[in-house]
């Protein structure tokens, strides 16, 4: 490329940056590049006949109680068996009292007995376009709430950069955009595009830049009110913060982690979370199931057979055999390679093609909400160390205490915390939170962690498909294997999402209903 | 007609046999379902967690293994990813639950693992006869020598255990005595290939029905 001249197609990736990815987004979901996760089918089951209407679901996590759900209303015998000992897979809201069962380590809970001390272990979010979710909450009355994900006040935390000290995501953010603003502002003014801009568009995109970056008339960025004053601004004369090192900004690698977060439409604000912990999800199903979740029922074979299905399971000692019509499956693929089945080859390669993800969490009660006092209600601050993330409550400000996320590794950074003892990662996080809150050490008062890769009957959180095993085996697994439906977020294109798992139980109910109506109709004509 | 009727019988009789649950199969005390979590249903092995088949394993092997993670003989190495995730499920238990884990363990049945190591079977038998002074001719374990079998176990397995041998993963503390021999051991297989031809070899004395 002439160093000179821009291409349209740079100019146009610039303006991209200008607008922001929300304008982006908006654009292909017009052009139907980008989906949202579609409408939400209303099921519309037929309702069970006589015979051939007993369900095994297997797994208690989202992806089966809506099975279990919406087949009970159709009238189906319904019959839930969990390998652990409480039900809602990695919807895990913890507090006072709770038992986090990880193998080898099994730790209680230890927050204050207060409804506004909990956390929630796995699934913590909820945008707006996850209408699954959003159906659910409102069907079964859960009450939801806005859930702050990014703040400015906030903080960039970067051990090599801005001397190690935290800088508020706003300053960053400001300063960042005033110089791709700068930078946008004389490509445009001297108008070295290849096919170079009318005027009138030239002007569009000047303007554009000033506003974007808050730039002086002459198109340079000398600071702005965006990044915050540093002293007055209501009595007293405003004092600016003075204008960062581009070099620095472009050092701190923030610009890759943070700074684009909520331009992911599912970490777009506004995102939501269930009042009083993300587990009422769970609850709600619960109560409106007439079938009793069997618990600590561990599945040892499944087999199809000739007009049903067979499921052993061991409970209590003893071993059991469900004979139902029809079976939904949300066992973990990585643990059905170790299930004795009778399933066709190219259906059991595919469940062997799948690895665990993995996630971990620490949850800190905090005596003191301390961040309230640093302007912070929410949000999530953002540190190159390996706990990653700090989140703040937005829920129940100004009470004495809260709970805040303490780290959040992702994949295969989580087993560097997984090796260590529980009393290990909370000394290490607290260590962490530290070098970003003076005293924040002393805050703490209780702690929990959560390593989903060494969780009893998890051993994951989500799952990874290759590129190679999306094409070979998404399809077939997908599909049914005689009368078993692999369930879940991990058949699904947003596994470790909520959205993921109920859009997986739809998509096996409404297969489902089309061979119960196929075989009606066959019956019918017989 | 008659390949109709054959694809028929094909596909239900397997079916029928299956769906009987084996009652002499062993069902694990809930203390130890955490065993078959990772090593899955009968402890057959799990590839993907990369936790071995331990299905008949000889109960004086599992002790001394389990009290080899307890005390931090294995899967203390830092490269010891996996062996590492052993350690916490061995230091909770007693002598006594060692000694029921290893009694379940002995008692666990399951067909024989699936072989997915492809090496020069007739270089492996020529290098198996130095393993067989301990482990057995027919790879069976000798107690007396503390060798275990080396038969019914994941054949991707054995070619990790005796990489770690050979790096000083496994076998390198001083109170590991066995492990100690068995590192000295594995220094007579020259290179990566001969592992994969020794434990192609020890594939092909898997000749009865699993255990």
């Amino acid at each position: 490329m002439n160093t000179d001249q821009l291409t349209r197609r740079t100019f146009l990736n610039l303006v991209g940056a200008a607008g922001g990815s929300a304008a982006v987004y908006q654009t292909s979901m017009a052009m139907g590049l980008m989906q949202d996760t579609g409408p939400v089918a209303m099921m519309d089951l037929k309702p069970a006949a006589r015979a051939g209407n007993r369900v095994a679901v297997l797994g208690a996590g989202i992806a089966g109680l809506t099975v279990a759900y919406e087949l009970e209303q159709a009238g189906y015998d319904v019959t839930v068996i969990e390998a652990s000992k409480r039900i809602g897979g990695r919807n895990l809201t913890l507090r006072h009292g709770d038992i986090v069962d990880e193998m080898g380590n099994t730790q209680v809970c230890n927050f204050d007995d207060e409804p506004n001390l909990y956390f929630n272990a796995g699934p913590a979010r909820i945008p707006g376009h996850h209408r699954r979710v959003m159906h659910y909450c409102k069907t079964l009355n859960v009450p939801l709430q806005v859930k702050a994900n990014f703040s400015r006040p906030a903080y960039v935390h970067e051990t090599g950069s801005f001397g190690g000290e935290p800088l508020r995501i706003g300053q960053y953010i400001a300063d960042a955009r005033g110089f791709i603003a700068e930078l946008l502002y004389k490509a445009a003014d001297q108008n070295v595009f290849d096919q170079p801009l009318s005027e009138e568009d030239k002007e569009r995109v000047l303007q554009l830049a000033t506003v974007y970056g808050d730039l002086d008339p002459n198109g340079i960025y000398q600071g702005t009110r965006r990044a915050g004053y540093k002293s007055g601004g209501w009595v007293q004369p405003a004092e600016y913060h003075s204008v960062m090192d581009f070099s620095e900004l472009l050092h701190s690698r923030f610009w890759e982690r943070g700074f684009a977060s909520s331009e992911n439409p599912d970490w777009a604000e506004p995102l939501m979370e269930a009042v009083g912990g993300m587990d009422n999800i769970i609850k709600a199903f619960v109560r409106n199931l007439k079938t009793k979740v069997l618990t600590n029922a561990q599945v040892q074979a499944i087999h199809n057979t000739s007009n049903g299905i067979d499921v052993v399971y061991n409970h209590k000692g003893e071993r059991h055999k469900l004979s139902a019509d029809w079976c939904f499956n949300s066992i973990p693929t990585h643990f059905m390679v170790a299930i004795p089945n009778n399933f066709a080859k190219d259906y059991r390669e595919g469940l062997a093609a799948l690895q665990p993800g993995n996630f971990f969490k620490i949850g800190l009660q905090m005596r003191e909400r301390f961040w309230e006092k640093e302007g912070i209600y929410g949000g999530i601050t953002s540190t190159n160390q390996r706990i990653t993330q700090i989140w703040y409550p937005s829920h129940d400000i100004h009470a004495k205490k809260g709970v805040v996320l303490g780290a959040y590794a992702f994949r295969n950074q989580s087993g560097f915390f997984e090796r260590m003892s529980p009393e290990e990662r909370i000394a290490f996080a607290a260590d962490c939170g530290e070098k970003i809150h003076p005293g924040y050490k002393d805050y703490i008062e209780a702690g929990v962690s959560i390593p989903w890769g060494r969780m009893n009957h998890m051993m994951g959180c989500g799952t990874n498909w290759s590129d190679e095993a999306r094409d070979q085996f998404y399809a077939r697994l997908q599909r049914p294997e005689g009368r078993h439906y692999m369930i879940g977020d991990q058949i699904s294109y947003h596994s470790s999402w909520q959205e993921g798992a109920f859009a997986s139980a739809e998509f096996a109910l409404l297969d489902f209903d089309q061979r119960v109506r196929a075989d009606a109709a066959v019956t019918r004509k017989g | 007609m008659r390949t109709g009727l054959f694809l028929l019988l094909f596909a239900i009789c397997p079916l029928a046999v299956a769906a009987e649950p084996d009652e002499s199969l062993p069902v694990p005390a809930d203390e130890f379902v955490y065993c078959t979590v990772c090593h899955g249903v009968q402890l057959m092995g799990n590839p993907i967690i990369k936790a071995p088949r331990l299905s008949g394993m000889d109960t004086w092997y599992v002790e001394r293994q389990l009290m080899a993670f307890k005390n931090g003989w294995r899967g203390a190495h830092e490269s010891d990813e996996v062996g590492m995730e052993m350690n916490p499920m061995a230091a909770v238990l007693s002598d006594e639950q060692i000694r029921e884990a290893a009694e379940f363990v002995s008692k666990t049945r399951s067909p024989l693992p699936p072989v997915t190591v492809d090496g020069n079977v007739e270089n492996g038998r020529a290098r198996y006869m130095a393993c067989a002074a301990c482990h057995g001719i027919d790879g069976k374990g000798n107690a007396a020598l503390g060798g275990p079998a080396l038969t019914g176990q994941n054949d991707w397995y054995l070619v990790t255990q005796m990489e770690n041998y050979r790096d000083g993963i496994r076998g390198s503390h001083p109170a590991d005595v066995y492990g100690m021999q068995m590192r000295s051991a594995v220094q007579l297989l020259s290179d990566d290939q001969d592992i994969r031809d020794v434990v192609s070899y020890i594939n092909t004395l898997n000749t009865n029905q699993g255990n």
